[in-house]
């Protein structure tokens, strides 16, 4: 018989199919030649149709395997042990349109990544490489059976979106914050694991007559009871998780609005400054009228975090936190570039204290993270493309972050965010007998 | 739930419930903790039933975990699955378990006392899937589309129910404590499938993902002709690469439709196609047959003039119980292939006294491993007796090391990839008359079979071709 050539280099990821924020268990490398340089790559076309992609450099041992789940990466987009860095160290590939944020806009189809090994170490120029193996695995933000509704019912616009079985269920209302329309995936993961979720669209701003206007206080009441009124919502289990302009429409509303009181509320990359009691169209006029304070990195990026600082001492200027009644977990980036999150929660805490009811509030604060604190293993953006609501202007704006620190954060904040959910709003008060698994 | 340190006092301060005089004086844990976990269960403030699947997207052969958590603590409890075939009939499943002190019940550990199976059966409710009482007889499920996923519903409730004590509808909730769905698919993401229709050939190849160049199967299944793709999109799924061939009763085949139109220039043509695919490792080929498929493939290695590298034979007979080409499906209007409850059966005509000696496989000229998988329980062919003869020759010929069988106590005939639902009797033919076939097989130890089969294969396949 004549000699055989060697059997190909094989790939093994799983899950192959997995939820965006699921870990892989397997990442294997079989039958590369032993004790040998090798790259793998993974690449990424999005919606918009750029590339993304990310690479690491790995030795495989003397059987020829590499484990991505244990062995160490030498170099790369990320380095360490990191069985998901392929994956939150994307970067738009060489030539690219600049400033680009990754963000999937179809939450019904997954993201398709295709991962190859390559004999050596590699940083550029995959497309013209031939691979010794490559696969390709999805990334889902829905689990199976998580059903989408789009809803426009009492004046209110937004996704809901509903776990299967009979509930009810407890329920998060998900608000992002300035700039891309309505953003559904986080919503979609939230209730992936198990919440009714309703992403609401609140940042469309209301043309005629040539008047620009936003929506009222009453726009999120009304959405808050169309969540307490769903068949399937638990109506006394209900929280808000907003980022951003959302963050900071969450504490204002908690602790003004009569007709909204959550469980408990999650903030991220937000603030309490504003006019208290006030709207988001007074948020706005706020930053307006500090637009002087805008500062410029030497890319002439945006940075936009001054426009709230100093913290005011006045508490007409901002929501009086001493006043919220239920469980409050803050998540701060300590390079933000774009809010003073950080500022804002040592003042948020200073004002809790005082007033007597700050066991009520946990900060998770993360050094090098910036201000886009994304679901796990999205990719890190620093900064990007950003049109303003209002006025439809465009910026490059400074997100901050550096990437392993923000994507380990990212990561550690959602399942903590998620943790923090399921005690408040699944398992009641707390108290030192019970303790679920 | 509860940690076990927990006082009683403790207990009855955060409940604030006060416990009935007979309860009063049993202060120990086990009983304080069955009534309190019933009225926490039902309180505003507790984490209602949770069912979960992981993962809830998997490959057909993955085991699935699936749990039940935040119920009351011993509690009778019923996982049922259901779902619609291709054809839209629906199939479920049910399984009786008890939850633990946890108030958990975990498929992969626990034991079901009752329903569609018992014991300890993680994967039992896919394997246990029967139709529905107001479904059609005789059916057999075999998925066509194999890009698609399988979409299968599971759901909690309350007691042991069943279908049999009423019929169970979705919008009835009563009961219905929880649910979550699964998919369940037969291909990798991609991994490709190529329709073949040239040089005469009829079928379907399923590549891995990759440049390759990969090892690769011919898979053959029996008279019930047509063409199944799921083994080989699984195959695919592995890394092998994997054809997928229609010899009988295709529409693309020319010639009758109840007639076996082809002959060895067919299937050489076939293992040429693979051999010259440059994406196919030429000198790592095996082949895999099911029923008269393992006749065919033998055949291939031993009289066509091509050397696979090895072969896997599954229910199958030593040669041809009629003339090969021209086989007729028709015979069974005959009614000498009908066992004596009227059921299609060739265990007599596949018995090896009964093969035409010009029609047996020359086994002598075999040259490569073979892998011989019996069901023990198979009513369709005499495959236990045609293993007996197979080793018989090749010992006699002193190819003793190239035979391996793998023998399944209580398997049927239809030996297909694991955690599938067997079919102990299907619709064989309703021309003339309705007639079904008996394939053998009891639901346990099929499904064991299946899932030990197919292991041992996926290890046969790759120590024979990677090597």
């Amino acid at each position: 018989m004549s000699a055989r050539r060697a059997p190909v280099p094989w790939l093994s990821v799983r899950p192959c199919r997995a939820l965006a924020d699921e870990r892989w268990t397997v990442f294997s490398v079989e039958r590369a030649p032993p004790a040998a340089e090798l790259t793998v790559h993974a690449l990424l076309r999005s919606e918009d149709g750029d590339d993304w992609e990310a690479c690491g450099h790995y030795v495989s041992d003397a059987a020829g395997a590499v484990d991505v789940c244990e062995d160490v990466c030498v170099g790369g987009t990320y380095s360490g042990v990191e069985p998901m860095g392929l994956l939150w160290s994307l970067r738009p590939v060489p030539g690219s349109r600049p400033n680009l944020r990754l963000r999937k806009k179809d939450i019904g189809t997954p993201m398709v990544v295709t991962i190859s090994l390559h004999q050596g170490f590699h940083t550029a120029g995959f497309p013209e490489r031939r691979p010794l193996a490559s696969l390709a695995v999805e990334r889902w933000y829905l689990a199976p059976g998580v059903r989408r509704v789009e809803l426009t019912e009492g004046g209110v616009t937004g996704t809901l979106f509903l776990p299967p079985g009979p509930g009810p269920f407890p329920a998060v209302l998900d608000m992002w914050g300035g700039g891309g329309g309505l953003v559904e995936y986080r919503a979609a993961l939230v209730a992936s694991h198990g919440f009714v979720t309703l992403a609401l669209d609140y940042m469309a701003p209301k043309r005629s007559a040539g008047v620009v206007s936003l929506v009222g206080n009453d726009y999120f009441e009304a959405a808050f009871s169309v969540l307490q009124s769903h068949p399937q919502v638990s109506r006394d289990r209900i929280a808000i998780l907003g980022l951003s302009f959302g963050a900071s429409m969450a504490l204002g509303l908690s602790v003004y609005s009569p007709a909204i009181k959550p469980s408990c509320l999650v903030c991220f990359s937000g603030s309490h400054v504003q006019p208290a009691g006030g709207s988001l169209g007074d948020i706005f006029a706020e930053f307006r009228k500090n637009s002087k304070n805008t500062r410029y990195d030497e890319e002439q990026q945006v940075i936009w975090r001054d426009l709230l600082l100093p913290i005011p001492s006045d508490p007409s200027k901002k929501v009086d936190v001493g006043r919220l009644c239920c469980p409050l977990l803050l998540i701060v980036g300590e390079d933000d570039q774009n809010w003073p999150a950080e500022e804002s929660a040592r003042d948020m805490k200073e004002m809790m204290d005082r007033s007597g009811n700050g066991h009520l509030l946990s900060v998770l604060s993360y050094p090098l993270t910036g201000h886009l604190i994304d679901p796990p293993y999205s990719p890190h953006c620093r900064a990007s493309n950003f049109m303003t609501t209002e006025s439809r202007e465009k910026f490059v704006v400074l997100w901050g972050g550096q990437t392993p620190a923000h994507c380990g954060a990212q990561e550690d904040s959602w399942w903590k965010t998620l943790d923090f959910l399921k005690k408040h709003l699944c398992y009641g008060p707390q108290s030192d007998i019970t303790s679920c698994p | 739930m509860l940690k076990a340190h927990s006082s009683v006092t403790a207990l009855l301060r955060y409940t604030g419930i006060s416990i009935p005089d007979k309860v009063a004086t049993c202060r120990n844990i086990t009983c304080m903790q069955h009534l309190f976990g019933a009225v926490r269960w039902r309180s505003k403030f507790t984490a209602a039933p949770l069912l979960t699947a992981q993962p809830a997207r998997a490959l057909i052969d993955e085991q699935i975990a699936i749990q039940g958590r935040f119920l009351p603590p011993h509690w009778p409890v019923t996982v049922r699955a259901h779902m619609h075939s291709e054809e839209g009939d629906l199939w479920e499943a049910f399984s009786h378990y008890k939850t633990n002190e946890n108030g958990v019940v975990n498929l992969t550990t626990d034991h079901s006392v009752g329903g569609s199976y018992v014991g300890c059966e993680p994967m039992g409710l896919f394997w246990a899937l029967q139709p529905a009482p107001s479904a059609r007889e005789g059916l057999r499920l075999r998925k066509k589309d194999v890009e698609t996923p399988y979409v299968v519903q599971l759901s909690l409730w309350e007691g042991h129910v069943s279908s049999s004590k009423r019929p169970i509808e979705d919008e009835q909730t009563a009961g219905r404590l929880a649910a979550s769905t699964v998919e369940r698919w037969y291909m990798t993401p991609h991994t490709r499938r190529v329709e073949i229709r040239q040089n005469g050939i009829v079928g379907t190849l399923f590549l891995p993902s990759g440049p390759g160049p990969f090892p690769a199967m011919v898979d053959l299944w029996g008279m019930g002709g047509g063409l199944n793709e799921y083994r080989s999109a699984l195959f695919a799924s592995k890394g092998i690469a994997s054809l997928s061939l229609a010899y009988f009763g295709h529409k693309d085949i020319p010639g009758p439709l109840d007639e076996l139109n082809v002959g060895d220039d067919y299937f050489r043509s076939a293992y040429n196609l693979l051999q010259d695919h440059p994406e196919v490792c030429g000198e790592r080929i095996g082949l895999i047959g099911l029923s008269y498929g393992v006749y065919l493939v033998l055949r291939m290695a031993t009289h066509i003039g091509v050397k696979p590298m090895c072969v896997i034979g599954i229910n199958g007979p030593l040669g041809s119980y009629d003339k090969f080409p021209g086989i007729k499906s028709g015979d069974v209007v005959n009614y000498q292939m009908l066992d004596e409850h009227g059921n299609f059966s060739l265990r007599h005509f596949t018995m090896p006294s009964m093969i035409p000696k010009e029609n047996q496989i020359k086994f002598e000229m075999l040259e490569c491993p073979l892998l011989c998988i019996v069901g023990e329980d198979d009513y369709n062919c005499a495959s236990m007796e045609t293993a007996n003869e197979i080793e018989e020759i090749l010992r006699a010929a002193g190819k003793a090391q190239l035979f391996t069988r793998l023998s399944y106590p209580g398997a049927g005939h239809l030996i297909e990839p694991p955690y599938s639902p067997n079919a102990r009797v299907s619709l064989w033919t309703v021309k003339p008359k309705k007639i079904n076939a008996i394939w053998g097989g009891h639901p346990a130890p099929h499904a064991a079979a299946q899932e030990d089969a197919w292991k041992k294969m996926l290890d046969f396949i790759e120590y024979n071709l990677r090597k």
